[in-house]
């Protein structure tokens, strides 16, 4: 354990690791209270104020009803008369910035986005409602893709550190270099021709090349049915419910935007495992298992691994946010209605309450990420002190 | 002459230097495909306009829209539309008739044009806030880290997905300035920590202690010295990210943020493939293939420059 007192500094290794964390915690405040300032200047820090409106005002309507959602929306002072002093920026009628950003943080604090012009409500559905519905889409979609960025990047970063300078190596260290280098839209796409055009099956494709439920493809089931919500999650809820139909059907839907997610994420965890995979395998202590006769594999994946996935867990902010933003490629090439998507037909209605929700979650889930990783080093690795 | 003649030991030394550099190519397959199809893309895109006419890209040909004459493959795709006329279109045509190549070739120099400019800004950036707060430390290091916290913690197509929304609404009429911008926000904090890393562990050096004590000046020590002894590490992440910009810069426009999408540009052009996708693939695949070739290329050049370059891996 970690908390052994340290000789050198006379016993207080566990004083510093309750310093050490509290710091951190204080710094993950200040980083997201700043994540606000700059989402804030980014959106409506940049746009002039009758900007930030045009999302939200639709044709036909009453100046009084335009007055009341420049209000609503925060950039419109209460005791302005009407709509066109707004627009004529007249004195007190625009809302300072400054105050502005007050605003807006106390009501984004309790909970408060404002509306979303997104479909199918537009603008009458609260944006927190609208990205809750289509998160646990991303959820299962990312899911899916760590668990085949966990099983396809151990198999490369092993395979690799394993057989190093030999032609496995090779071969694995370029597909890593090829990851890198493809474009996920373009991938998206390369694996629709591929099941369209080549794996289709009396007319119909072996997979779903769009949507979050399987229709019109080989293997899919037809009419899946209805599911009950317990966890929102699609793939969890219809095993819940028992519907395997409906369980089958997402898991297809899934597999070509996990794979095309994943690309990046797997060279990623390829490469650093295959650095620490190395790095472990030179140790004495590899010698010594050797030299007691283990096998191979016992060798390998009790006393190398376990030692070398301490700088692969360091990269999970990293993966984390590769996912936060593939999606918005990913889930628009295959239609997949998840935040990703949403976030792109945000940009194009101006819906600047949805893209400051996203920005603000995807950035507090890194955060987090990251701060987890940190406090879980201090447990994993006894030899880490702060 | 006089001079070559007069010392023979230094020419040799240097002949034997350049062989010694041309062993470190030839054993390092990575570093040679890099720098091949490195320089092929460069020359690609400052000869385009003389490979190709610069406006046949203007010329549009109805009748031989979406349509395939390259009689080596044939897609299995069966009422497959074949060009009519005498023209060759190697990589297909496109849904304007424009022979796909044509298109293709024009299309790279504004990738690689943007992907150096956004490089090149990041690294200026880089060296003067990320050696800025390494050589002066303290606070000025603790706030400069601290901004850069908060920007590495948006997820990049986040971040240039608001950033473009917002900007291309207030500067609607800036061109490709608003998203090249985007790209240098999204990648200066990277450089700001690598430049600061290289720094501290260079200003531990005996030689900064020596150039002190003549009395050299801090921004001259710094400038002049620590930055340019630890270039190299700078360069081969400049090389790995060219590649990565491009990518990221063709998502934007792919996804419809080039501000004229009718611009030869590797993005868009997919993009213009994609309503057509399964009846004339190759819209699609080509211009994409494109920007994989030229990521791989630098990608594959920054890899093996740090193989080349890391002493610990020469042979």
């Amino acid at each position: 354990m970690p908390l052994r007192p340290n000789s050198q500094s006379g016993g207080a290794g566990l004083l510093k690791l309750h310093e050490y964390l509290l710091r951190r915690l204080l710094l993950t405040i200040f980083v997201l209270l700043a994540i606000s300032v700059i989402t804030f200047s980014i959106t409506r820090g940049l746009l002039p104020p009758a900007t930030a409106l045009t999302g939200y005002l639709r044709l036909g309507e009453t100046d009084q009803t335009k007055l009341s959602i420049a209000q609503a929306v925060g950039v419109a002072t209460k005791s302005c008369p009407s709509f066109s002093a707004f627009l004529n920026s007249q004195k007190g009628c625009v809302v300072p910035l400054w105050d502005q950003y007050f605003y807006w943080l106390v009501d984004v604090s309790k909970g408060d986005w404002g509306y979303s012009n997104l479909p199918p409500t537009a603008a009458t559905a609260p944006t927190l409602t609208i990205f809750a519905e289509r998160f646990p889409y991303t959820l299962q979609l990312a899911m899916a893709s760590a668990a085949l960025t966990i099983l396809v990047g151990f198999f490369l970063g092993i395979i690799s550190a394993t057989r190093a300078n030999r032609v496995p190596d090779h071969l694995s260290r370029l597909s890593a270099i090829v990851g890198y280098s493809i474009p996920a839209f373009w991938f998206g796409f390369i694996l629709q021709i591929a099941v369209v055009l080549y794996l289709a099956v009396r007319g119909f494709p072996l997979l779903p090349v769009s949507g979050a439920l399987g229709t019109g493809c080989a293997l899919c089931v037809a009419n899946p049915g209805q599911i009950g919500t317990y966890t929102t999650i699609p793939l969890f809820d219809s095993l819940l419910s028992g519907n395997l139909a409906y369980f089958w059907d997402t898991l297809l839907a899934m597999i070509l935007p996990a794979i095309t997610l994943s690309i990046v994420p797997i060279a990623i965890l390829s490469r650093i495992l295959r650095s620490s995979m190395i790095e472990a395998l030179s140790q004495d202590y590899i010698l010594l298992a050797r030299s007691k006769g283990l096998r191979d594999w016992v060798v390998i994946y009790r006393h190398a691994l376990r030692n070398a996935i301490l700088p692969a867990i360091t990269a999970c902010g990293l993966i984390f946010a590769s996912f936060l933003g593939g999606v918005v490629v990913v889930e628009y090439v295959f239609t997949y209605p998840g935040i990703g998507a949403a976030a792109l037909a945000a940009s194009r209605n101006l819906d600047i309450n949805f893209l400051e929700l996203d920005v603000l979650v995807s950035a507090l889930i890194i955060v987090v990420a990251n701060l987890i990783v940190d406090v879980l080093y201090v447990y994993l690795d006894p030899r880490i002190r702060y | 002459m006089a001079q070559t003649e007069a010392n023979p030991e230094k020419t040799g030394r240097r002949g034997a230097e350049l062989r010694r550099r041309l062993r470190i190519v030839r054993q390092n397959p990575p570093l040679l495909a890099g720098a091949i199809i490195v320089s092929g893309t460069v020359l690609v895109a400052l000869f385009s306009g003389v490979i190709v006419n610069p406006n046949s890209y203007k010329i549009l040909n109805f009748p031989s829209a979406l349509c395939w004459s390259n009689p080596i493959y044939t897609w299995g795709i069966p009422n497959l539309k074949a060009c009519p006329g005498k023209t060759f279109y190697p990589l297909g045509a496109d849904n304007y008739g424009r022979n796909l190549l044509d298109v293709i070739i024009l299309a790279v120099p504004l990738d690689l044009e943007v992907s150096l400019v956004v490089v090149a800004s990041a690294i200026v950036i880089g060296i003067t806030a990320g050696g800025t707060a390494a050589y002066v430390g303290g606070w000025v290091d603790e706030a400069i880290l601290r901004v850069t916290d908060v920007f590495l913690a948006i997820p990049s197509l986040v971040l240039g997905l608001v950033l473009l929304t917002t900007l291309g609404q207030t500067f609607p009429k800036s061109g490709f300035a608003i998203i090249t911008f985007a790209l240098v926000i999204i990648w200066w904090p990277y450089y700001v920590r690598l430049i600061r890393s290289q720094v501290i562990a260079e200003k531990q050096k005996p030689y900064v202690q020596a150039l002190r004590s003549v009395g050299a000046g801090n921004v001259r020590i710094l400038f002049r010295h620590i930055i340019r002894n630890s270039i190299y590490p700078i360069f081969v992440q400049g090389s790995l990210d060219i590649g990565g910009v491009i990518l990221v810069f063709s998502a934007f426009t792919f996804l419809g943020f080039s501000p004229s999408p009718q611009i030869p540009e590797l993005g868009s052009l997919v993009n213009a493939g994609i309503d057509n996708v399964f009846i004339a693939p190759w819209l699609v695949l080509f211009p994409g293939l494109t920007i994989v070739t030229i990521s791989l290329g630098f990608n594959l050049l920054g890899d093996g420059l740090r193989d080349a370059l890391d002493p610990r891996f020469r042979r």
